[in-house]
């Protein structure tokens, strides 16, 4: 379980008795997004935000709700395809940002005859597959180890929804992320959703109305960062509507 | 006025914030890392752009220097090598000045840009702590006036500076990091250098947080404190579900 908030910012000094202490000696100390280690021994911070730790995975990040997304390995993302080049597709995940690449032949059962074809601004859902700074993303839609698409693929229909990248790691994060929003509208709706670590939210409910109802009520709680407690009354307000 | 701050106001923006002391008001925003240009591309780091955009009319060499020193002082708190071939860019939009700027009296107001700077820094790195790019340390800036009499004046608002007319014989701009480092200073008009080294003292107790006191958060004119609040504030915005039952 993650423990409680110390608020840092930037080139803020960690201290040691702040960090996780884990049990077994021999496990690295783990680094997440926002700390840096300037050898010897200091841990400063680079961005503001709330210190996490995790002492049983040896741990340390900040959280953090803004900025602009950047990819980083084995990340669900939607990606919007802009161009086909000769073997592969060219797709972005943020605006102005270097495009990414998709092969062709990276989703389920594709052969060079029976591959996807995917028209520009058609959007895909799909992992990172290696993200450096010095080289271009490439993302795929198949399990390397299996081969199966996992749920990964073209989207079709539906209607993409922008939302926060924290809210979209507490979509992702199951229980830790206290987002009951989409379990309460399934109750009496039907649809899919799918959400990219870009800040993209992706849902068909198979009619308007029901994707346009879903989508803002997870915008609202996005922006209003609702508890368990608020969801609920925003479920009971939208399902009274339809 | 006690300044005021508000982080993200914009929502098509990487990172905003706005900024209002002592009469001046600044609206700043962060785009960032994106694609950059072939022209300014640098192979190992980030090129920084600072667009400032005065209140009223188009932008004149006054802007371009301000852009300048303000791009080489983020120079060098960004840590530009976590993100090469990249460009963060800075667009800073001063939205209002002290009524007294626009008098043109002949004191050091109406023909110096000094007084604009610290507004502008302080907006800049507001913005740059709302898109979340790395930074290597925080900077708060203050403003100083030595008079003909040499009195030293910290934060000198625009109605005391009227008043005082050709009696404002230096205007000084220091920016501290948090480490109490000197990342920036400029100064205009005659000043011996012991009056600099106070003048600078000044500053440095203005921006920094005591190293003695343990809490701070009661000091509104402490520049550092300031922005641990405003972070505070909009980290626990965001947190709310955390604690929501």
């Amino acid at each position: 379980m993650p423990s409680a908030q110390a608020i840092v910012l930037p080139g803020d000094t960690i201290a040691p008795s702040a960090l996780p202490t884990s049990a077994n000696p021999n496990k690295p100390l783990t680094l997440g997004p926002g700390l840096r280690h300037i050898p010897p021994q200091t841990i400063t911070t680079t961005i503001a935000g709330a210190l996490s730790t995790d002492s049983k995975k040896n741990a340390a990040w900040i959280e953090y709700n803004s900025g602009r997304y950047t990819p980083s390995t084995s990340d669900l993302v939607i990606a919007t395809v802009t161009n086909s080049v000769s073997e592969a597709y060219t797709c972005t995940l943020t605006p102005y940002t270097p495009t990414v690449t998709l092969p062709h032949l990276a989703f389920e059962s594709a052969t060079r005859k029976t591959r996807p074809q995917l028209a520009n601004h058609a959007l895909v859902y799909a992992r990172v597959v290696s993200a450096s700074q010095d080289t271009a993303p490439e993302i795929t839609c198949i399990d390397p180890s299996t081969g199966k698409s996992e749920g990964l693929g073209p989207l079709k229909g539906g209607m993409l929804f922008p939302i926060s990248m924290g809210m979209a790691r507490r979509l992702l994060s199951g229980r830790k992320g206290r987002v009951q929003i989409l379990e309460g509208l399934s109750e009496r709706l039907a649809f899919e959703v799918a959400v990219g670590r870009n800040g993209m939210l992706w849902v068909d409910g198979g009619n308007v109305r029901t994707t346009l109802a879903v989508g803002r009520a997870v915008q609202e709680v996005d922006t209003e960062a609702l508890g368990e407690k608020g969801q609920s009354k925003v479920v009971e307000r939208v399902l009274r509507g339809l | 006025m006690a300044p005021q701050a508000l982080l993200s106001p914009l929502h098509q923006a990487d990172g905003s914030a706005t900024y209002s002391a002592n009469g001046y008001s600044v609206i700043g925003a962060v785009n960032g890392p994106v694609e950059v240009s072939r022209r300014d591309e640098l192979p190992e780091e980030a090129a920084i752009e600072v667009i400032v955009r005065p209140a009223a009319g188009v932008g004149s060499p006054r802007e371009r220097h301000l852009e300048s020193l303000l791009r080489t002082t983020l120079q060098h708190i960004i840590l530009t090598r976590a993100h090469p071939r990249t460009l963060i860019q800075l667009t800073l939009q001063i939205t209002s000045l002290p009524d007294e700027e626009s008098a043109g009296d002949g004191s050091a107001l109406s023909y110096s840009s000094l007084p604009l700077l610290p507004p502008l820094l302080t907006t800049a790195l507001l913005a740059l702590l709302s898109a979340s790019i790395p930074l290597s340390t925080t900077l708060a800036a203050a403003l100083v006036a030595i008079s003909a009499t040499g009195k030293i004046k910290c934060a000198p608002t625009a109605a005391e500076m009227v008043r005082a007319g050709p009696g404002v014989s230096s205007l000084h701009v220091f920016a501290f990091s948090a480490g109490r480092a000197l990342v920036l200073a400029e100064s205009e008009g005659d000043f011996e250098f012991g009056a600099w080294e106070e003048a600078c003292a000044v500053a440095e107790e203005a921006c920094c947080e005591r190293v003695a006191g343990m809490e701070v958060d009661g000091e509104a004119g402490n520049g550092q404190a300031f922005l641990r609040g405003v972070v505070e504030g909009k980290v626990g915005r965001e947190m709310r579900w955390r604690m929501a039952v």
